[in-house]
């Protein structure tokens, strides 16, 4: 009991979570800015390694404010449940070994819900600040995830369905017993789907629309400041985490690899953060490379070339499983 | 010819690249180089003075203030008003006045930003 | 349902205060309504109680950008009124410098553009290329921005063969680096969707609202100031207009590089044509001008810059006026901004149309009344301004 419940805490439960996701903050900054020539983050730490957890405790001690016209309800629980969500997804992932602290039949398809179910959470967090550029930054991220959720779906299930598994173990156990990761093959494309979708899931250039800064200010998340603004920064960065990681383990085999007796659920972690930041390296150059699209412009991008994409994907997977 | 994430290769270049920027203020002061010629903070040189008071009655700023000392007349230049033009330089007959190579101007208290 | 939205006056996109009060429908712009007096500095009537070198200072800070075009076309003016000229020499450093800042400005436009498109990548990319411009800047004349290099009669200091040489290696560099960014721009699919179709001003809307420009020239006119009025030698190196009739915040951005191509062999035509002799008229500290007024005009980085001076026979000009280009362009800014038909304007089209006319606010003020008892704001327009002085027996 006390070894589940230090499982769920510390290791590899929410404590090795929050410190990984700030350390994958860390990477996409670092590795953003060294790819536009710049130094990023180097004052905490080595490398400024602690940066975002410099930023949090700063973010942390600010003064908190809630406007007048807010829906107090909304403006005090999104913050809370927002990383709550992810955290919980994170508890999915199969970090120390083929099977992540939580593995239930159909896990995958609690961590899509649990996706859809963040972008509702911004929905709330944009219309219960009652400010006019909140408001239409969470119109954008509803209407954005019209666009890219029936893709990204489509893309991780066609990854179960090459596995022939519905839970994040077995997707892992296949690929460990196929000796293949599910991405060679024709599941190539379903990877590019799910870099694509998953940078609009996070909304991060070219799909940062919703809090698109140049445009409405910083959208949804306008009025949200100091301990709140840290706990909605503090979702992004475990849904990066969340993000990576579920690529690392659909597509690029999770957890598994060569072994050594004893030392398991080591190796086990290694291999997993090691995939999962090849994902985020990917992710990062992604968005450094693009501007930001337009709403209708997403919308058309993901109806007319990734939904042909993904039912094909559908289509290639049925023949080939 | 359209070419999604065209300067995908510019950008992983970067990465080997020196990076562009100098940590200014915390480290690598020494990388600044300022040209000759550089208009800073004023050198004033008072032996050479004479007292002619050009360069107060020139300053578009305001930022010279004439006063009188044991050899006479003599300015005092106001850096928190100073521009930098360079008015001053320019017309003192005896070039008592240069722009130095001194540009962190910052101060807790005005004195320090005179210069006698 | 449509309701208002306000970019300004404090929003990311523009540093400085600018009101745009959009009322939208969804994500679609019905109406826009510009405010532009948040920032009303009194240069002009400053201008009056300096003396004419003092003067040339405060003039050259009315835009710390287009500092050289300012000073310029201070200097121009002010000889125009002694009936003075600058020496050859002179004339060639003057477009030397003012052609460095256009680069520069245009490097920092296109930079902050893109910025502002959400391409952060381009954005740091344009600026590192454009610190070389701001070092050539500051070996020639001894500040990165605040240049003080024309003074009236002439240019400050003269060229050495060490600038000489470093100006020719940058101009090499940045050659191919605007040909890699061009290249980059032209087939960057995310880029062309932000740009193609953005913000359509059609060549006779153009002329009618008054843009000038780089603006103008997107819309397919040919017009500069440096083609059509010449003023600083302007008539023996050759350069281009670079014109596009895409009438769009494409061609504004193309307009733009190619200008920077143009400016960058000037500059290198300039260096191999320099003429010898002296680079300065001597001139008196202080001095009165004649009886009369003058009117100079200069093409700054944004537009066409007009200036215009009277004098009493003072040490001081008695009226001084200065048109900048932005105010000029935002005029247009409103047209762009309204959809109507099937041109379709989205929030999201707001920083690239603004944007697009390189803003440029500081001295761009109108005079507003605000009656503090009935709560109402309303433009005074210029004659009732006139009138009002009239009747109180101000002179204008
Ligand atoms: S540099 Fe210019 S502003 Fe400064 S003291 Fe000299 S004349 Fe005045
Ligand atoms: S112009 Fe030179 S000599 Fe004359 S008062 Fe000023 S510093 Fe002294």
């Amino acid at each position: 009991m006390i070894w589940k419940i230090l499982e769920v805490l510390i290791f590899p439960g929410a404590l090795f979570i929050l410190a990984m996701s700030l350390f994958y903050e860390w990477v996409d900054r670092k590795l953003y800015a060294r790819l536009q020539n710049r130094v990023g983050p180097h004052l905490a730490g080595p490398f400024g390694i602690f940066q975002p957890i410099a930023d949090l405790i700063k973010l942390l001690s600010k003064e908190d404010i809630v406007p007048a016209a807010a829906d107090k309800f909304l403006f005090t629980f999104t913050p809370i449940i927002a990383p709550t969500l992810i955290l919980f997804g994170c508890m999915f992932l199969p970090i120390a070994g083929p099977s992540g602290i939580i593995s239930i039949n159909g896990d995958l398809i609690i961590l899509i819900a649990l996706m859809s179910l963040f972008t509702v959470i911004i929905y709330l967090a944009g219309e219960g600040s009652n400010n006019r550029l909140a408001s239409i930054g969470a119109t954008r991220a509803a209407l954005q995830l019209v666009g890219y959720e029936i893709p990204l779906t489509l893309a991780l299930l066609c990854g179960a369905i090459s596995a022939r598994s519905l839970s994040l173990r077995g997707i892992v156990e296949a690929q460990t017993s196929y000796g293949s990761w599910i991405i060679a093959g024709p599941q190539i494309i379903g990877f590019a789907i799910f870099i694509v979708t998953a940078q609009a899931e996070m909304e991060r250039t070219p799909f940062d629309i919703p809090e698109a800064e140049q445009e409405i200010v910083a959208g949804w998340s306008v009025e949200y400041g100091g301990r709140r603004l840290a706990l909605f920064r503090l979702s992004r960065d475990l849904e990066l985490f969340l993000l990576s990681g579920l690529g690392a383990t659909v597509f690029l085999g999770g957890p598994s690899g060569p072994l050594i007796q004893g030392l398991e659920p080591f190796l086990h972690t290694i291999y997993f953060i090691a995939k999962s930041v090849v994902v985020l390296v990917i992710f990062t150059i992604f968005r450094a490379i693009f501007a930001r699209l337009r709403i209708d412009q997403v919308l058309s991008f993901s109806w007319r070339y990734l939904m042909p994409l993904a039912i094909l994907l559908v289509i290639i997977t049925g023949v080939v499983a | 010819m359209k070419a999604p994430g065209y300067i995908f290769a510019e950008a992983l270049r970067n990465l080997i690249k020196k990076r562009a920027t100098v940590l200014y203020p915390y480290r690598e002061v020494e990388k600044i180089h300022l040209p000759d010629g550089f208009r800073g903070k004023i050198e004033f040189d008072r032996p050479k003075c004479i007292g002619c008071q050009m360069c107060f009655r020139v300053c578009p700023a305001k930022a010279i203030e004439i006063i009188e000392d044991e050899r006479g007349k003599r300015p005092i230049f106001l850096i928190y008003r100073c521009i930098y033009c360079g008015q001053c330089a320019e017309v003192c007959p005896t070039k008592a006045i240069t722009l130095g190579k001194v540009f962190e101007n910052v101060a807790l208290r005005k004195e320090e930003l005179e210069v006698r | 349902m449509s309701f208002e939205i306000p970019i300004g006056p404090q929003h990311p996109i523009h540093v400085e205060p600018l009101m745009l009060k959009l009322k939208v429908e969804g994500e679609l712009i019905v109406d826009v309504d510009i405010d532009v007096s948040y920032i009303h500095r009194g240069i002009e009537k400053a201008l009056e109680l300096r003396s004419y070198p003092q003067g040339l200072f405060l003039a050259e800070r009315i835009c710390g950008i287009c500092n050289c075009a300012h000073s310029l076309c201070y200097c121009l003016n002010i000889e125009q009124l002694l009936g003075k000229e600058a020496p050859p020499r002179a004339k060639y450093l003057r477009v030397i410098v003012e052609e460095l800042s256009r680069v520069h400005s245009h490097l920092l436009w296109l930079g902050h553009y893109f910025h502002t498109l959400g391409f952060e990548t381009l954005f740091m990319y344009f600026w590192r290329d454009r610190e070389r411009v701001m070092d050539m800047l500051e070996l020639m004349t001894g500040n990165r921005v605040t240049t003080s290099y024309n003074v009236i009669g002439g240019v400050r200091r003269d060229i050495t063969p060490e600038i000489d040489s470093k100006l020719r290696r940058m101009i090499e560099h940045l050659r191919e680096r605007m040909k890699y960014y061009e290249a980059a721009i032209r087939s960057e699919p995310s880029l062309l969707g932000r740009l193609q179709g953005v913000g359509l001003l059609k060549p006779e809307d153009a002329i009618r609202l008054g843009t000038v420009g780089p603006h103008l020239r997107a819309s397919g006119v040919k017009h500069d100031v440096r083609l059509d009025d010449p003023y600083s030698g302007h008539e023996e190196i050759p350069f281009n207009v670079i014109t596009y009739d895409t009438c769009d915040c494409y061609g504004r951005v193309m307009v733009r590089i190619g200008e920077v191509f143009e400016s960058l062999d000037m500059i290198a035509y300039a260096l191999d044509h320099l003429p010898s002799g002296e680079y300065r008229l001597k001139m008196p500290p202080f001095f009165k001008a004649p009886v009369g007024e003058s009117l100079s005009r200069v093409e700054a980085p944004r537009g066409e810059l007009i200036h215009y001076s009277i004098s009493d026979g003072g040490t001081n000009p008695f009226r001084y006026r200065v048109r900048t280009p932005t105010l000029a362009n935002l005029a247009s800014v409103a047209a762009m901004l309204k959809s109507r038909g099937d041109y379709e304007v989205y929030i999201a089209d707001v920083p690239a149309i603004l944007g697009g006319i390189d803003p440029c606010i500081c001295c761009t003020a109108r005079v507003i009344i605000t009656d503090e008892g009935k709560k109402t704001r309303r433009i005074t327009t210029l004659t009732e301004l006139e009138r009002y002085a009239r009747e109180r027996g101000v002179r204008m």
